[in-house]
C-alpha cells in the first residue's frame, strides 16, 4: 500500500491564498464588496419608496476645492439625520482626476449613484446612455423644482429630456479692484462697457498705478467663444462638427488687442501667463497680491480670491466688455451639475438627495452658494443674510446678469479640450502672442485645422 | 525534501522504462515546487504586467474610447493617424528627440566629470559622494519638478542671480526657447546613479597603466582619451543604454512644468506627455495604446542600434589582454 503524503508544493498552494488575503486586506478597501452589498437590498429598495426603512447605500462623487469637499461632507452628514436608512459614501478630486477616475469607473461598470456633472461633458455621458432622464422623479414631485425658474433648469436638458439638475449658476465677469481705480482716478467702468473701454481703461491703469491693467488668462478658449457671442453667434455649429462663425476678423481684432496690452506693459506677458498663471488656481491670480487691477475669471471663484487677497480688500465684478454695439457676451452657465447614473441601485433615494441638495435650506446654510448661486428662488432669500460680502457680490453680479446676458449657448462639443491642447493654444493664441507668426496667418490657418479635428471628431 | 518521497517506496517498478518515468515525474515536482514558490509573483506579473501588456497590443488596434461600451477594430488606421494625420504627435516626436538627444550625452559626461572628480581619497570623499547621488533619489519625484518651475520662476531664485548679471528676467517655463532646456537641466541634474556606477569603473582601471602613461610623458588630457575612456567605454555602453531609454519615456518633470500642457508651443510636448493626454485626457485610448506600442518599437530600434555599433567602440578587458 502506498502512503499517501500531500505534494510539498501543494500544500504551500494551500497556504498561499491566506497569505494573499493577509496582505492584501488592509490595503483594499473592498471595492467589490460593495456593489454586492448593493445587489442585496437592491430589488425592494428600488421597488418600495424611501420611506420603507430599507438601509440603503449611495455614493456620491464630486470635483472641487477643500472648502467644497468639506462642505459637502457636512451637507451629507446633515441628509443622513434627516434620513437614518441611507448612509452615503462620497469621493472626490480635482477636476482632472475626476473625469479620468468616473470614465474608468464607468467602462468598470462601478459608477456611483450621483456624480456632479459639467456642462462639457453631459450630452457625451447621456449619447453613451451613463445618466438617466429624471422627469419622473420631477413629475412625481420627488424632486421639487417648482421654486426654480426655468432658465436655471433648461441647460440640464438633453434632447427635451432634464438629465441634470443645475447645483449653481455662474457667469464669467471682471473683477475690479475698487481701491486700485480709486488710486488711479478712474471711474469703474458701466457693465455695457466696450473691448474698446476695456483697453483703453487697463492702459491708464497701468500707466497711473505702474501695475498691470489686467492679469492673466485673456487668451483663454472662454473668451474666443464669449467673443462670438457678443456678436450673436456661437464659437461651433449646432452639430458641433465645425465652427459657427464667418468672420475671423473679429478674433484677430481681439489678438492684435491682446498683443498691444501685453507690449505695453499693461497685461502680464504670455510666456508669463504660461509660466506663472495657466494651470494654478484663482488664488495666485495677479490681482491677489495686488500686482493687477483688474482680473477675468468665473463669478463664483471670487468668493477663493477674496478670500485670499484679505477682508481689507474690495472687489467688485462686472460684465465681460462687448463688441461696439454688440449684445452681451456674459451668459447664465450651470456651475455644475448633479445627475443619476445609471449604473445606480436606488435612483429613488439618490432623487431625494438631488431634491436635498436643491431645496434643504439648512443645507444651503452650509453649502453656501460655493457651487454658484442657488438655482432655488426661495433658497437664494434664506442664505442672503449669511453671505459674506464675496458671496453677496457673486450673487447681486449674477442677478446683473440675468438682466442682460446672451441666452445659454448649446454645449461644448466633446472635442473642445482636445481643440484646446492641441491646436488653440500651441498653434493659435500662444503661437500669436509668442510673436511665432501673425494673427492673421494663424487664425486662417486655425479655421482649417480647428474644421478637420471637429468633422473627424 | 530529505523525507523519501511516496514514489521512492514504491516496490516492484524496475524496469528501465519506470524509471525513467519516475525521474521525470520527480523532476516535474521539483519543478512545480519552484513553480510554487514564485507563484505570488507570477501571479501578479501576469495579471499586472501581462494582461495590460496584451491588452494595449489588441487595443492598438481599436478605437477603444473607455466611455462607451462598444469598440471596433480598425486595423493600422491608429498607426495611419499618427504618422499621416496628427501633426501634434510629430510635435511630440521633434520635442523628445530634441531632450533625449541633448540630454542623455550631457548627462553622462556631467557624471563621467563628477565620478572623476570623486574618484580620489580625500577626507569627506564619501559624505560629497552621497552628496551628490542625492538628487537622483528624489529627481524623478514631482516635488523636485515643482520646486525646479519655482524656481526658473519670474520671482525665482534663478532671475535672482541673473539679474545683477544684466540677463532681464523672464519667465522660463513660458518661453518655447528656454523651457525644453528646464527639462534637460533637471535631466543632467539627476546625474546621480550614472555617476557611481562611472566610479565603480574609475577604481577597476589598473594604476599600472597611468604611472606607465607618464612616464611615457603622457598628459592629463592624453590619459583620459587613451586609458580612461577605453576602460570605460563598456560603462558607457552599459548608461547610454540605460539612459537613453530613460530619456525617451521621461514623463513627471515635462508635466509639472508645462502644467500638463506640454506648452509653450508644445515645446514641452515629450511623446509620453502626449500619449498621456491621448488616453486619460481625451480617452482615446486604442490611439493611445498604439502610440506606447510605437515608442515600444523606436527605443527597441536604438537599443539595438546602440548594440550593433558597440563592437566598433565598446572594449572589453579581453580584447586589450590580446
Amino acid at each position: 500500500m502506498r502512503r499517501i503524503a500531500l505534494p510539498d508544493w501543494l500544500r504551500l498552494m494551500a497556504v498561499l491564498p491566506l497569505v494573499l488575503s493577509a496582505c492584501s486586506a488592509p490595503a483594499a478597501p473592498s471595492p467589490p464588496a460593495a456593489p454586492a452589498q448593493q445587489q442585496a437590498t437592491a430589488a425592494p429598495g428600488a421597488a418600495k419608496p424611501a420611506a420603507s426603512g430599507e438601509a440603503v447605500q449611495l455614493r456620491f462623487a464630486w470635483w472641487g476645492s477643500q472648502d467644497r469637499h468639506d462642505r459637502t461632507i457636512k451637507a451629507i452628514q446633515l441628509f443622513q439625520q434627516q434620513h437614518p436608512n441611507i448612509t452615503i459614501t462620497y469621493e472626490f478630486a480635482g477636476f482632472n482626476d475626476y473625469w479620468t477616475k468616473m470614465t474608468t469607473q464607468a467602462s468598470g461598470g462601478n459608477l456611483p449613484d450621483l456624480m456632479q456633472q459639467d456642462y462639457a461633458y453631459i450630452s457625451q455621458w447621456t449619447a453613451n446612455n451613463l445618466i438617466i432622464p429624471l422627469d419622473d422623479y420631477v413629475n412625481s414631485g420627488s424632486i421639487n423644482l417648482s421654486d426654480v425658474p426655468k432658465s436655471s433648469i433648461d441647460g440640464g436638458r438633453i434632447n427635451g429630456k432634464l438629465i441634470a439638475v443645475n447645483l449653481g449658476n455662474n457667469s464669467q465677469t471682471v473683477a475690479l479692484d475698487v481701491a486700485a481705480f480709486e488710486k488711479a482716478g478712474v471711474a469703474l467702468p458701466s457693465q455695457n462697457w466696450s473691448w474698446d473701454d476695456f483697453e483703453q481703461i487697463a492702459t491708464t491703469l497701468h500707466q497711473k498705478l505702474g501695475i498691470w491693467g489686467v492679469g492673466s488668462g485673456l487668451s483663454d478658449i472662454q473668451m474666443w467663444k464669449s467673443l462670438y457671442l457678443g456678436y450673436g453667434q456661437w464659437a461651433f455649429t449646432p452639430d458641433g462638427k465645425g465652427l459657427g462663425y464667418q468672420d475671423d476678423q473679429k478674433y484677430i481684432d481681439y489678438l492684435k488687442m491682446l498683443q498691444r496690452l501685453q507690449d505695453g506693459g499693461a497685461a502680464p506677458s504670455q510666456q508669463e501667463d504660461i509660466a506663472q498663471y495657466r494651470t494654478s488656481s484663482v488664488e495666485s491670480t495677479p490681482i491677489v497680491p495686488g500686482k493687477a487691477a483688474m482680473q477675468y475669471f468665473w463669478s463664483n471663484q471670487l468668493v477663493a480670491a477674496w478670500t485670499a487677497a484679505g477682508a481689507d480688500r474690495k472687489f467688485q465684478l462686472t460684465h465681460l466688455p462687448r463688441p461696439k454695439g454688440g449684445q452681451a457676451e456674459n451668459y447664465l452657465k450651470p456651475s455644475q451639475f448633479i445627475s443619476i447614473t445609471s449604473q445606480s441601485k436606488h435612483p429613488q433615494e439618490a432623487a431625494m438627495f438631488v431634491d436635498f441638495i436643491t431645496n434643504d435650506v439648512e443645507a444651503n446654510k452650509i453649502l453656501l452658494g460655493e457651487r454658484g448661486v442657488p438655482i432655488s428662488t426661495k433658497i437664494q432669500d434664506a442664505i442672503k443674510p449669511m453671505l459674506t460680502p464675496a458671496q453677496a457680490e457673486a450673487q447681486n453680479y449674477l442677478a446683473r446678469v440675468e438682466k442682460d446676458n446672451s441666452p445659454l449657448p448649446p454645449p461644448d462639443p466633446a472635442a473642445l479640450s482636445k481643440l484646446n491642447d492641441s491646436i488653440f493654444l500651441p498653434q493659435l493664441v500662444d503661437a500669436v502672442l509668442l510673436k511665432q507668426t501673425t494673427a492673421e496667418a494663424a487664425v486662417s490657418q486655425f479655421r482649417k485645422d480647428a474644421t478637420a479635428l471637429l468633422t473627424s471628431s | 525534501m530529505s523525507r523519501a518521497s511516496p514514489l521512492e517506496l514504491r516496490v516492484g517498478a524496475t524496469t528501465a522504462v519506470s524509471a525513467q518515468v519516475s525521474a521525470r515525474r520527480r523532476a516535474l515536482r521539483r519543478n512545480l515546487t519552484g513553480y510554487a514558490f514564485i507563484a505570488p509573483w507570477l501571479f501578479a506579473f501576469l495579471s499586472f504586467t501581462f494582461l495590460p501588456i496584451a491588452a494595449s497590443a489588441f487595443l492598438a488596434f481599436t478605437d477603444y474610447n473607455v466611455l462607451s461600451q462598444s469598440l471596433h477594430w480598425v486595423g493600422l488606421d491608429n498607426f495611419d493617424r499618427m504618422l499621416f494625420r496628427d501633426p501634434r504627435f510629430w510635435r511630440a516626436v521633434r520635442a523628445t528627440f530634441f531632450y533625449a538627444l541633448i540630454a542623455v550625452p550631457l548627462k553622462l559626461a556631467f557624471a563621467l566629470a563628477l565620478a572623476m572628480l570623486l574618484n580620489n581619497t580625500r577626507r569627506l570623499i564619501t559624505s560629497y559622494r552621497a552628496a551628490y547621488y542625492a538628487p537622483s533619489i528624489v529627481g524623478a519625484s514631482v516635488a523636485v519638478a515643482v520646486v525646479w518651475r519655482e524656481m526658473f520662476g519670474r520671482g525665482g531664485p534663478v532671475n535672482a542671480v541673473l539679474e545683477p548679471l544684466g540677463i532681464t528676467a523672464k519667465a522660463w517655463s513660458g518661453d518655447p526657447a528656454t523651457a525644453p532646456w528646464m527639462i534637460i537641466l533637471l535631466a543632467v541634474w539627476e546625474f546621480g546613479s550614472p555617476m557611481l556606477i562611472f566610479l565603480a569603473g574609475l577604481k577597476q582601471i589598473p594604476h599600472e597603466f597611468y604611472e606607465a602613461a607618464a612616464l611615457d610623458g603622457a598628459g592629463a588630457w592624453q590619459k583620459f582619451l587613451r586609458i580612461t575612456v577605453p576602460m570605460l567605454t563598456p560603462l558607457i555602453f552599459f548608461n547610454l543604454v540605460l539612459q537613453m531609454i530613460f530619456g525617451f519615456t521621461v514623463f513627471t518633470s515635462a508635466f509639472i512644468i508645462s502644467g500638463g500642457s506640454g506648452a509653450p508651443l508644445d515645446s514641452v510636448l515629450l511623446y509620453s506627455l502626449y500619449l498621456y493626454q491621448t488616453g486619460f485626457k481625451d480617452f482615446q485610448m486604442g490611439y493611445a495604446a498604439s502610440m506606447a506600442w510605437a515608442l515600444l518599437l523606436v527605443v527597441g530600434a536604438f537599443t539595438a542600434l546602440i548594440f550593433r555599433s558597440s563592437s566598433y567602440w565598446v572594449h572589453y578587458e579581453a580584447d586589450t589582454a590580446r
